[in-house]
């Protein structure tokens, strides 16, 4: 089983539209959104409704203002502000470290299971085929996203192996940090999709040493490359001195945007299909080279 | 007074939106933050003069093997699972450690000390409109961003009557952790399904932290969409609209600040600023 991971370090540059698109040209695959902070795949994807399950990670301190005796040992040595001067505790700021219920000398406080969010399995019908499809969904404020991408994909590589799928598209988050690193694990490919910006090849740099120090390969897109043709021409003799294939430039589309917006996978439009299939040519024969 | 610029999908304009601000403030002497410490991207959209910068660190437990009796206790109580206590070795996972002091606080034998684990760099700049620029850039790597982002955050807050901070995308613990302290919370967002799916995430943020929020579509393009609909639900104003510009792109890929671009956002953007002041007050 292989795993396809979209990254791009900067957000906005187009994962999600690509993913979709590359669900719907590959001929089998499981689709996985990792983005749990902010899930967009399912919109293009439409999955059909699923109750999901509870993904509870990490606790949460509860006091009781009935036995606490207000001597402030807690307050004191929590590290994240979270108890206030009125012995409330914050369930924003709470890590869950439980040094104040180990401190408490009258055990006025109690770690309880924290609900982080929910993640879902269900199946889209996508190009005439069906793609189950792993996504979760993180409560606002809540910590873990790393191990809820964890959670989504485990169960993804688990029905793969089950059902004999093999290979996974997955849609990551933007930046480097932890939901970033925790959908690395496996992944046997990762595709940078970038846009030819100043800011757009800073953080591709950054992805790219990301991925250097955890061992994956990498091949790079860039998306509206026509915004500025000097910075896409500069990207790919970056990508050529550095051994990184490039799967090939996407050229800004004013209906690539309109039909995404429109809640559509673009490569159901003709001319999308045509601008797009040659990359992901690319990308599966990139692919078939890593084992 | 402190304005968050947030959202929860990424790409939207926010660092776009938070270099403009620190520009059109220039006369109040502000602090620009870059708090999207995985990507901090604000001083490529601003021009700055790099002053100093200075490593920040998070504590993580270091053993004392000679005072180790391996009796496993601060393994056992911690919740990262980053402590593991062999026959005649302890072993560290600071990647686990969430630096919250626990193991080394109940130590019977005092055989834990804290060190400085580097997570990341901060780099004060002066800007060339006025004002300064704290940004932060995490080691490539680490996983702690919220520690970064804090110490980010406090840097040079007595300094600064007016602070601009650039946050990063999402909703979760980086994100909240970037807004928290704020007086007010710009939501930029797209009128697409995208952005405002992520917009009504990115509410429920600022409503749970109690902030006040407005919002600001980028890319606009004749039409509010569901961005108009979630608004109005909710009761939150929609501070202004950036037409749709293939040429505003363009520059920006450049790396040119949009008020060059565009030199009437000036003055929508001091509007913005009153609203926003005026909903503070």
């Amino acid at each position: 089983m292989k795993e396809l991971l979209v990254l791009s370090g900067k957000g906005g540059t187009g994962k999600t539209s690509l993913t979709a698109s590359f669900v719907s040209l590959a001929d089998q695959c499981i689709a996985c959104d990792y983005d749990v902070d902010a899930s967009n795949l399912p919109i293009l994807l439409k999955p059909d409704k699923t109750q999901g399950q509870e993904f509870s990670a990490g606790l949460v301190a509860v006091l009781n203002k009935d036995i606490c005796i207000e001597c402030g040992l807690c307050r004191d040595l929590c590290r994240f502000d979270a108890i206030s001067s009125e012995y409330q505790i914050s369930e924003l700021s709470c890590e869950g470290c439980a040094f104040c219920a180990e401190v408490c000398p009258v055990e006025a406080i109690e770690m309880q299971d924290r609900s982080s969010g929910r993640w879902f399995e269900s199946n889209s019908h996508v190009n005439g085929k069906l793609v189950p499809i792993f996504y979760a969904e993180l409560r606002p404020g809540e910590e873990n996203s790393g191990l809820l991408v964890a959670q989504v994909k485990s169960a993804a590589r688990k029905k793969a192996q089950q059902e004999g799928y093999s290979l996974l598209i997955s849609d990551g988050s933007p930046g480097i940090g932890c939901p970033v690193i925790s959908s690395l694990v496996e992944a046997s490919l990762v595709l940078i999709v970038t846009e030819p910006s100043v800011s757009g090849f800073h953080d591709l740099k950054r992805v790219q040493e990301l991925l250097e120090l955890r061992g994956v390969k990498s091949i790079l897109l860039i998306n509206k490359a026509d915004l500025n043709l000097p910075a896409s021409q500069a990207m790919e003799k970056w990508a050529q001195d550095n051994g990184i294939p490039v799967a090939g430039r996407i050229p800004y589309s004013k209906e690539l945007a309109a039909v995404v917006s429109g809640g559509q996978v673009p490569v159901s439009q003709p001319e999308l299909h045509e601008l797009i299939l040659p990359v992901w040519q690319k990308i599966r024969k990139e692919l078939e080279k890593v084992n | 007074m402190e304005i968050a610029v947030a959202s929860g999908k990424g790409g939207t304009g926010k660092t776009l939106i938070a270099t403009c601000l620190a520009r059109v403030l220039a006369d109040d002497n502000p602090v620009l933050v870059d708090a999207d410490v995985e990507e901090p991207n604000a001083g490529l959209l601003i021009p700055h003069q790099p002053i100093k910068a200075w490593p920040a660190f998070r504590p993580v437990p270091s053993i004392d093997l000679n005072k180790c009796t391996f009796c496993g206790k601060c393994a056992e109580l911690c919740r990262f699972n980053a402590l593991v206590v062999l026959e005649a070795e302890v072993m560290v996972f600071t990647e686990l450690c969430h630096s919250c002091g626990l193991c080394s606080y109940i130590c019977p034998e005092n055989a834990i000390d804290e060190v400085k684990h580097k997570i990341g760099v901060i780099e004060e700049s002066d800007l060339a409109s006025g004002g300064k620029l704290i940004t932060g850039r995490l080691l490539v790597g680490e996983l702690q961003s919220p520690a970064l982002i804090k110490e980010v955050r406090e840097s040079k807050r007595l300094e600064s009557e007016i602070r601009v901070v650039d946050c990063p995308p999402g909703t979760t613990c980086p994100a909240i952790e970037s807004i928290r302290d704020s007086d007010y919370c710009i939501l930029v967002t797209e009128a697409s399904l995208f952005g405002a799916h992520d917009l009504e995430l990115s509410i429920d943020a600022t409503k749970l932290l109690g902030i006040r929020t407005g919002i600001i579509i980028n890319r606009w393009q004749g039409d509010d969409g569901e961005v108009g609909i979630i608004a109005r639900e909710q009761g939150i104003p929609i501070l202004m609209r950036i037409p749709f510009s293939i040429e505003l792109a363009k520059s920006y890929s450049r790396g040119e600040n949009p008020l060059d671009a565009m030199p009437e956002l000036h003055h929508i953007l001091q509007k913005v600023i009153e609203q926003v002041k005026e909903s503070v007050a």
